[in-house]
């Protein structure tokens, strides 16, 4: 790669590969990661994934149709199967699309129970633009309007069907991506801070202290997260409310997620706090915590970027497991964990299988940032052209 | 060999002292806990039908159980007890948990350190022949492999194939033993039967563990495979297998061997999540019931100190192979 000196230096190069190389030299560090970062075609596909998945999860109120929560259920229509909005019918085609209408009816055919039937002849046409419920995008400008739906009334399409309370599952996996990503990204930032803390105190200072912080980082690091996570999380009282809960989870995440960022941390200090330029700056009377923020951290950005792009899907991992055996979030909020617990009995594999819809986004999301998060680190790390 | 004694003395210094960190760090947050032992068993005894005066009986229970002895004391107490293997009695069921977890711990240890072993019979082999070979599917398929092992978390592996295999061969490979061995004293049959059970949860409990070692052991494979020394080798005249194992396969699984514990570490997070779905009656149920339901703080600090005692114990003798193998680990520690 063009890292690699020219082997045929003293050959006047052509004024192309003179602009190249210059424009490579003049570069600045992030334009050079980009630039590597665009030739892994698999990161590249990840990352756009991934900008799509976050899109739709900042946008979630919008692009879902219906209130995720039990208010915005749909009564007549539980554990009801996906509905793909069609263009043709037996009694014809039209340009708008629409799904086919269901009725509850119970008479003496259906032996008085309850039967949800699709009425063929009914049509409920799907519009864009239309009005809802009432939100806040960006949690803070109200709006009604939703990406689609229908105007019929009565009438409703659920893109990936509903669960057993009639709530819509697109609606849901929307609002849970976006929910995960916000404990992740709470949890990400407080592990982040604590790291570099922690981490640059035992690296600047070294001997007796790095020794001693090593020792209860290392006792941190050797219980095992999820069991720890729950004695945790086991502190919150039932009757908290949902908000709570939410951010609670989040700092635990935070305050357990640190030590592995924190070591490599403090091993980074520990070889560069001896450089001339922390020397120099120490003979300028910069205070301890003024060499660590101003010049020794900055000194290697990128592999703290890199570091918490790839600890984010263990963060996002954590909460759904936690979630997952009840002791995160609960029902009324929408997060992956959360969706996950549906699809634990055997009844959902044999008779409503939409509900492992949430399963793949949860996978797709973790999936992408593990490659994007593996394609910065190629792209950031100057060594990795060597064996590829 | 006297530096070698010293070296294994430090270490065990070492181990010995991170135990009484993580010690206390998991009696601390016991007695975080909302609620004492006390009431809680008081609490019991109330749905039990017995009415008790709480006041005066909470009081005495309290002084019987040492909850009014300062933090530091009842500490001391709790972590000389656990290195004896007593940590006194269940807050809910008033059993002595050494009674209570009995075999269950050691089946649970047992479980991990299988699914350990699997990971790495297959990491290993698998990985250095990926780092050897120019095949691009090859190494595609494995790197796909790894991510998809850290993406798809254990439990949801074991929920599928929970699910399919009761779904669609209508056989429960849930549990641990058939009902008629579960009580039963320990006999061949048994563990025959435990056999015929296990080896889903340790192929789930090793899954995202392999994934990860097969990454390590391959990009540690091909650090060492261009070096000078493995072309010098080459040159001698050894070639093939016996060159790769011979030569860059033994420094690179030096890094491996020390990280065991943590890929202990790894597997023992995913335990009681597992044991959840797939209804095993392990040590990681016990755990996940004393945190989750019952809120029986000494019960779920017993087993975290017992858990994180093992991964210290693994960590410890890892350290001292590697310092059989390698003098200059001994002197790194020694300084």
């Amino acid at each position: 790669m063009t890292s690699q000196t020219d082997p045929q230096i003293n050959t006047p190069l052509s004024a192309e590969d003179q602009k190249a190389k210059e424009a490579y030299f003049t570069a600045s560090q992030g334009q050079l990661i980009w630039a590597r970062f665009k030739k892994q075609r698999a990161a590249m596909i990840a990352a756009s994934v991934l900008l799509v998945l976050i899109l739709s999860g900042i946008f979630a109120p919008f692009l879902s149709p219906y209130d995720p929560t039990i208010a915005g259920k749909n009564k007549d229509y539980t554990n009801g199967a996906p509905q793909i909005p069609q263009f043709c019918d037996k009694n014809g085609c039209s340009l708008r699309p629409f799904v086919h209408a269901v009725e509850r009816e119970r008479s003496m055919a259906t032996n008085f129970r309850w039967v949800t039937q699709v009425n063929e002849d009914k049509r409920v046409y799907v519009h864009f633009f239309v009005e809802g419920w009432d939100y806040k995008l960006f949690g803070f400008i109200p709006m009604d309007t939703h990406l689609f739906g229908t105007k019929a009334e009565g009438g409703f399409v659920h893109l990936f069907g509903t669960d057993a309370s009639g709530k819509d599952i697109f609606s849901r996996t929307l609002h849970a991506i976006w929910t995960s990503m916000q404990v992740g990204t709470i949890g990400v930032f407080i592990a982040f801070v604590l790291a570099l803390i922690i981490g640059g105190v035992s690296g600047y200072y070294g001997g007796w202290i790095d020794s001693i912080i090593q020792m209860i980082t290392d006792a941190v690091r050797t219980v095992p997260p999820i069991p720890l996570f729950m004695a945790v999380a086991a502190f919150m009282p039932p009757e908290m409310t949902a908000e709570a809960r939410f951010f609670y989870i989040s700092l635990i995440l935070g305050f357990i997620g640190w030590p592995t960022l924190a070591r490599r941390v403090r091993t980074h200090l520990l070889t560069e706090r001896n450089q001339e330029y922390v020397l120099a700056a120490q003979l300028c009377g910069a205070p301890a915590g003024h060499v660590i923020r101003r010049h020794l951290l900055p000194s290697f950005t990128s592999y703290i970027i890199v570091d918490l792009v790839i600890s984010f899907p263990y963060m996002v991992l954590s909460e759904t497991a936690l979630s997952f055996i009840g002791l995160g979030l609960k029902d009324p909020v929408n997060s992956l964990g959360v969706m996950l617990q549906n699809v634990t009995s055997a009844d959902v594999l044999l008779n409503y299988q939409w509900y492992f819809i949430p399963v793949i986004f949860f996978i797709a999301l973790v999936m992408a940032f593990v490659f994007v998060g593996d394609g910065l680190r190629d792209a950031a790390d100057p060594y990795s052209d060597s064996h590829k | 060999m006297l530096q070698f004694g010293k070296f294994v003395l430090t270490r065990a210094v070492m181990a010995l002292i991170t135990l009484i960190i993580v010690s206390l760090v998991v009696f601390s947050l016991m007695e975080l806990v909302p609620g004492d032992c006390a009431e809680r068993y008081l609490a019991f005894k109330n749905t039990q039908g017995s009415s008790i005066q709480i006041a005066n009986e909470l009081e005495a229970e309290r002084i019987r159980l040492g909850l009014d002895r300062p933090f530091l004391e009842r500490w001391g107490k709790w972590i000389v007890g656990a290195f004896q293997g007593d940590f006194g009695d269940s807050c809910i069921l008033r059993v002595n948990i050494a009674q209570l977890l009995g075999d269950k711990f050691w089946l649970s240890l047992a479980l991990c350190l299988s699914a350990l072993l699997l990971a790495y019979a297959i990491a290993i082999p698998v990985g250095i022949i990926a780092a050897a070979s120019s095949n691009a599917a090859l190494n595609n398929g494995l790197r796909l492999f790894s991510y998809l092992g850290l993406a798809m978390p254990n439990f949801l592996l074991a929920l599928m194939i929970m699910l399919i295999g009761t779904v669609y061969f209508g056989e429960t490979l849930t549990g641990l033993f058939s009902s008629e061995y579960r009580d039963a004293p320990w006999s061949w049959d048994k563990i025959v039967d435990l056999m015929k059970h296990a080896w889903l949860p340790i192929f789930i409990l090793g899954w995202s563990a392999t994934a990860f070692a097969l990454q390590t052991v391959r990009a540690l494979m091909s650090d060492e495979i261009g070096k000078l020394y493995v072309t010098a080798a080459a040159a001698r005249g050894v070639y093939g297998r016996r060159l790769l194992w011979r030569y860059p396969a033994r420094h690179a699984l030096g890094p491996i061997v020390n990280s065991l514990g943590f890929d202990l570490n790894r597997i023992f997070n995913e335990l009681p999540v597992v044991a959840l779905i797939l209804i095993l009656t392990d040590a990681g149920y016990l755990l996940l019931e004393a945190l989750a339901r019952s809120n029986d703080q000494q019960l779920a600090g017993a087993i975290i100190f017992l858990l994180t005692a093992s991964i210290v114990t693994l960590n410890f003798l890892t350290d001292v192979l590697l310092a059989v193998l390698d003098p200059r680990v001994r002197k790194s520690i020694l300084r």
